[in-house]
């Protein structure tokens, strides 16, 4: 068996469900084919057992305990044998199959979605994207497990179908006509049934979903001791959810009756035509036998051929998921392949002016924080269609039209609220993979967040859970800081990188960062003024320019700078600094968390 | 420290215990699947008779008559079918249910700090995929084994009575089955369990790369992103190739022992019929038995396996309600609204103190600051004064009553907590308000979300109080959902309230609107309020630096200010600028 996942996934066509699902069975067109054999001898051998059974029965009526019954008995093991053996090898074929397809599937959406950047997020819903690997990759490999049993099946019924015609041509017709119709009906019948399933799963979705959210909101809930009221509204789902069930058995129900009734009333009309042209001597008594086991057998293949029509709609259903998240193209291309720019070039933003010059640690500051994040976003190289009109250049070259990779190991943007990754922390800390311990250590120093190795079992070497949920939200952003600091870019842009700390840390990282950085490009998105106090100068951003470069105090105090432009950087430094004061345009009243005078409604008198 | 997984015995217990409790509705259940059981072995037997028949010449009144009752055991059949299917799989929806109930009940009963040591990741996956694992083999898998048991049973018996000799040649294969069977299941289970932990990592791992897919591309973490898949998809291969191969010991094995029991009978029961001991057609009965009775092999085969797997899941299920309790409620009724703590230490692990000997009079209605750096103890301290978890050592009483001896349920109307956790809880509006006063009129709601300030945003959703939020639902942000855990606490209307860093996740201008909203829920209360803004302590009545598990300084901020300490030091950094 070869092993998987493949190294290269390879590159299908995105142009439907049905394309796509060929070009998987065309690439693994000589498994199919094995397990397609398989699957005949297998089912081949099955559909001769009923014939033998009669013949031993035929030979023990008529010679006794002789060699036809011998000879029936041997041949029917041998074909059991064979069947057995064809039926476990063909089941390993099956699943290779199916592993071949949902694996291929899967790997083709997990590189979709690792080279895509945010146009996935933008274009799918986080759920649909998860759900192709979870789900949909599973059943387009379902299509070609089921392909050679299906065939296998195909084959047996026609054996069984001719020979049941060759023992009576009315009983014949009966077996073969008789039990599709049974089939289409029992069918036809499975349609209510689902569509009650189906409600019963929905109201089961939102039952575990009400019981993830226990789990999640339990901090809260004991906070406020909502508990016995949550309970009480997981009751009444989970009893809607029962109800819903009670639905779903009832037709359940009808269903399996019916799954007896139909198939038995066949069976009895077959006994009854037979028995009579056996009394008439049209029939032996193994013949009648036979006709009996042909019965039984053949509603293996024609269920087995329901089966994969239900296979065959959900592959074509999860195919064309798949395809809709491979269609999606990347926000950034790769580039035009312009040569990168020698180090030491500068970066500039056209729409701003802002001037990155070499080995400077620089802060942008603006009224709107979101005004100065959009620039740390322009510098990063997000979205090539979005920054068309806004260009910016490194070293004269405009971003878009440079190797995407390469760019990226000189110019990293940390943004705010970065995602952290599973994994042992040593390696979450350090993507580019470069660092060694004592750096990996330096760098937590820098970013404060050398507690992480405390609350983290195993420190280092311990496991960081999804999101970095083990760690509280500032330590969750220090340790972003460490792993931003770690990719040691040659223009490192970090945006309000420590707007989720205390004062005492705020103060300590503003110092070590800046340390750290000395003599790098820098560029920090933040008004806070203890970090501003230790960059090399501020740019003020207004309106969208830079109205002012100069180190804080300067940008102060020092007359040299415009006064309308000192007060305004003033009124955003000062407002960070006093913001839930309530200091800045608010009413008289509003004083702050502890200065409550407003009468509460509804509080205590 | 790890949830605990109940053992074996008291899975067994807690099964039993389901079973007796039930235990009329599960015996009316086996008995219906008897009786469909005794119909459904019509078939053969009447084919057996019809040849004895044939063979020695009947007439079509004798051959009509068989059919007959043919017909009649397949409408029985039919009928008993119907009857013992639908009441199986009530009775599993209504035991599934019951278990399901009890163990969300228990889940918010449990003691926090057992929940924060084990990782919310663990719990989440008990309430998830356990009990959908488990839902599977309890209302599906229960009926059918039920089934499959008694239909084996019943045609093995039915083979005895039709032909009691020319049947042991049925066993020829079974005690080869037997040990195939036990050598599977026994290693069946950790490898399936293996299996779909590797999907589960598979699924995560897609996850993650979606929802940060910003940062991927920021950090160029793509290549890092495939390798990573990659390496769950060769654990999930692997894991693969462990079950294939078991199936491919099982299947084989299991198909040969239903190739030898016909073809024995029919050498043995031809033996037998040339000796005058049977008839053909008994023979043929016994045939088609062997034939009939393979569906219900497999099918059992496959429960057990699920089953097992299953058991899995319910140890684990059954293992939360072993976690013992934190506290046990006394009668004891507070006297008056004066909250104390005494001595308070704390250790999230047992000899390391977060605290170390705390002692803090909260004046009635005063406002009190605790400010200090990251991993002093702020929040440990704030979840003591709200009696989140028992101290480790000394007490926090109100009115003279240690807070983990009121029942949960009172201690709300003494202390709440709000923190910087701002869930919003899957339901309406009013369901996440009515969570502090479960039967509030849609009026006090009202009346709440105003004194917050935030009906207007609330009465803009599209059905009001009504709109669905949380997980699904329509998006509220952060300051919004804080909102509403502050009109919470309106309804609530505890005297004393603890805020630990209420607003500090939330950006510059959310937090600034949200204050006011703050301001109007602590007229008239006595709050502690854990902060990382200095200007919060200037505006307290007293402040307290908590430092290394202690307090430091306290006292109104003036005087700290005028004392020159540590307080001090950090505000004039603070005035700098």
């Amino acid at each position: 068996m070869r092993s998987l996942p493949l190294a290269d996934p390879g590159t299908p066509p995105v142009t439907g469900a049905g394309a796509y699902l060929w070009w998987i069975a065309r690439r693994q067109w000589g498994i199919l084919t094995v397990a397609v054999l398989l699957g005949m001898v297998a089912m081949g051998c099955q559909a001769l057992l009923p014939l033998l059974t009669g013949r031993a029965v035929d030979g023990g009526l008529e010679d006794g305990f002789g060699p036809r019954l011998w000879g029936s008995a041997a041949l029917l093991l041998v074909l059991g044998a064979v069947s057995a053996l064809a039926g476990a090898v063909g089941h390993r074929y099956d699943v290779t199959n199916w592993m071949r397809a949902a694996f291929t599937s899967s790997q083709l959406v997990g590189r979709a979605a690792a080279r895509s950047g945010h146009a996935i997020t933008a274009e799918l819903p986080t759920g649909e994207v998860v759900s192709a690997v979870a789900n949909d990759a599973l059943r387009v490999g379902e299509l070609y497990a089921t392909a050679a049993r299906f065939l296998g099946s195909v084959a047996a019924y026609g054996v069984a179908a001719v020979l049941v015609l060759r023992i009576s041509v009315p009983l014949g017709l009966v077996v073969v006509l008789g039990l599709p119709a049974v089939a289409v009906a029992l069918a036809l019948l499975v349609r209510p049934l689902q569509r009650r399933q189906a409600a019963q799963r929905e109201a089961s979705g939102r039952l575990t979903t009400l019981g993830a959210d226990t789990v999640a909101g339990l901090r809260v809930l004991r906070g406020i001791g909502g508990e016995g009221v949550f309970v009480g509204r997981y009751r009444r789902q989970s009893q809607a959810v029962r109800a819903r069930g009670v639905h779903v058995a009832t037709t359940q129900s009808w269903l399996d009756a019916l799954q007896v009734l139909l198939p038995g009333t066949f069976v009895v009309v077959l006994l009854w035509l037979g028995a009579h042209q056996a009394v008439a001597g049209a029939l032996t008594p193994g013949e009648l036998v036979s006709v009996y086991g042909f019965a039984a057998f053949l509603g293996w293949p024609v269920q087995s051929a329901t089966e994969t029509l239900g296979a065959a709609t959900r592959a074509h259903v999860g195919a064309g998921k798949v395809v809709a998240v491979l269609r999606i193209a990347p926000a950034t291309g790769t580039g035009r392949g312009a040569p990168l720019p020698p180090p030491g070039a500068e970066l500039v933003d056209e729409a701003s002016g802002l001037v990155l010059r070499p080995g400077r640690v620089v802060a942008l500051v603006a009224a709107d924080p979101d005004a100065s994040a959009a620039v740390a976003t322009r510098l990063g190289r997000f979205d090539d269609a979005a920054e068309a009109a806004t260009p910016v250049r490194l070293g004269g070259v405009p971003l878009r039209e440079l190797d995407l990779a390469a760019l990226r190991e000189r110019v990293v943007v940390a943004e705010a609220a970065p995602h952290l990754f599973s994994g042992a922390l040593a390696h979450e800390l350090d993507p580019r993979g470069t660092a060694d311990r004592s750096g990996l250590l330096a760098a937590l120093a820098a970013a404060d967040a050398q507690d992480v190795l405390d609350s983290t079992p195993d420190g280092l070497d311990g496991a960081l859970p999804e999101r970095g949920r083990s760690l509280s939200g500032g330590q969750r952003q220090r340790v972003a800081l460490a792993r931003a600091l770690l990719t040691a870019p040659e223009v490192l842009v970090l945006v309000e990188p420590t707007s989720a700390v205390d004062a005492h840390t705020e103060a300590r990282i503003a110092a070590r960062l800046a340390d750290v950085r000395r003599g790098r490009t820098t560029l920090v998105v933040t008004a806070s003024p203890l970090v501003l106090d230790h960059v090399d100068e501020v740019a003020f951003l207004v309106d969208g320019r830079v109205a002012a470069v100069a180190p804080h105090a300067r940008l102060l105090e020092d007359p040299a700078v415009d006064a309308g432009t000192r007060a305004a950087y003033r009124r955003v430094v000062d407002r960070r600094l006093s913001e839930a004061a309530g200091d800045a345009p608010a009413p008289p009243d509003d004083r702050g968390v502890l200065t409550a005078s407003a009468p509460a409604a509804g509080g205590r008198p | 420290m790890k949830l605990p997984v109940a053992e074996a015995p008291q899975v067994r217990a807690y099964a039993l215990e389901l079973g007796r409790r039930h235990a009329r509705p599960l015996g009316v259940v086996a008995a219906l699947h008897v009786l469909a059981a005794v119909a459904g072995l019509a078939g053969p037997w009447l084919l057996g008779r019809l040849v004895d028949a044939v063979t020695a010449g009947t007439t079509t009144g004798e051959v009509n008559r068989l059919v007959a009752l043919g017909a009649v055991a397949v409408l029985a059949q039919t009928a008993l079918i119907r009857t013992a299917q639908r009441r199986s799989m009530v009775f599993g929806e209504g035991v599934f249910a019951e278990l399901r109930e009890e163990f969300v009940e228990t889940l918010t009963r449990l003691p926090l700090s057992v929940v924060e040591r084990a990782g919310t990741g663990d719990l989440v996956a008990r309430t998830t995929n356990d009990v959908n694992k488990l839902q599977h083999a309890v209302r599906f898998g229960v009926p059918r084994v039920i089934v499959a048991v008694t239909t084996i049973t019943l045609t093995v018996l039915a083979c005895v009575l039709v032909a009691p000799l020319a049947s042991l040649a049925l066993f020829l294969g079974v005690p080869a089955l037997v040990a195939t069977v036990r050598w599977y299941l026994r290693r069946a289970t950790p490898a399936y369990l293996r299996e779909s932990a590797a999907y589960a990592v598979l699924d995560g791992t897609i996850t993650e790369t979606v929802e940060g897919a910003r940062t991927v591309d920021a950090l160029g973490l793509g290549a890092r992103r495939e390798a990573r898949m990659d390496e769950d998809l060769r654990e999930a291969f692997t894991a693969e190739r462990r079950t294939l191969f078991l199936r491919s010991v099982l299947f084989p094995s299991v198909d040969l022992t239903f190739v030898l029991a016909p073809a024995a009978v029919l050498l043995w029961g031809g033996w037998l019929a040339s000796q005058g001991q049977v008839t053909i057609g008994a023979v043929t009965t016994v045939v088609l038995y062997a034939y009939q009775m393979i569906g219900p092999v497999w099918e059992l085969i496959f429960w057990l396996d699920e089953i097992q797997v299953a058991t899995v899941s319910l140890a684990r299920i059954v293992g939360v309600r072993l976690v013992e309790g934190d506290r046990t409620a006394g009668t004891a009724v507070p006297t008056d609204e004066h909250v104390v703590a005494a001595g308070v230490r704390y250790a999230y692990r047992e000899g390391h103190d977060v605290l170390h000997g705390i002692d803090l009079d909260l004046r009635v209605g005063e406002r009190l600051a605790v400010v200090g750096p990251s991993g002093a103890g702020k929040s440990t301290l704030g979840r003591m004064l709200a009696g989140i978890h028992p101290p480790t050592g000394g007490r926090v009483t109100v009115g003279g009553v240690p807070l983990v001896e009121l029942p949960l349920e009172d201690l709300r109307g003494h202390v709440a907590l709000v923190t910087q956790e701002h869930h919003v809880f899957v339901g309406s509006v009013a369901d996440n308000l009515r969570l502090a006063r479960e039967h509030a009129g849609d009026a006090e709601l009202e009346d709440a979300l105003r004194a917050v300030d935030a009906l207007g945003w609330v009465r803009a959703l599209p059905d009001g109080l009504a709109t669905e939020v949380g997980s699904g639902g329509a998006v509220l942000t952060p300051a919004q959902a804080q909102q509403v855990a502050l009109a919470r606490l309106v309804l609530l209307d505890p005297h004393t309230l603890v805020l630990d860093e209420a607003t500090s996740l939330l950006d510059p201008r959310a937090a600034r609107h949200l204050e006011r909203s703050l301001s109007a829920v602590l007229a008239g209360r006595t709050v502690v309020a854990i902060a990382h803004r200095l200007h919060t302590a200037h505006d307290a009545d007293r402040v307290a630096v908590v430092d290394a598990g202690r307090i430091s300084e306290i006292g109104p901020h003036e005087d700290l200010v005028a004392a020159g300490g540590e307080y001090a030091a950090l505000w004039r950094s603070w005035q700098h600028t």
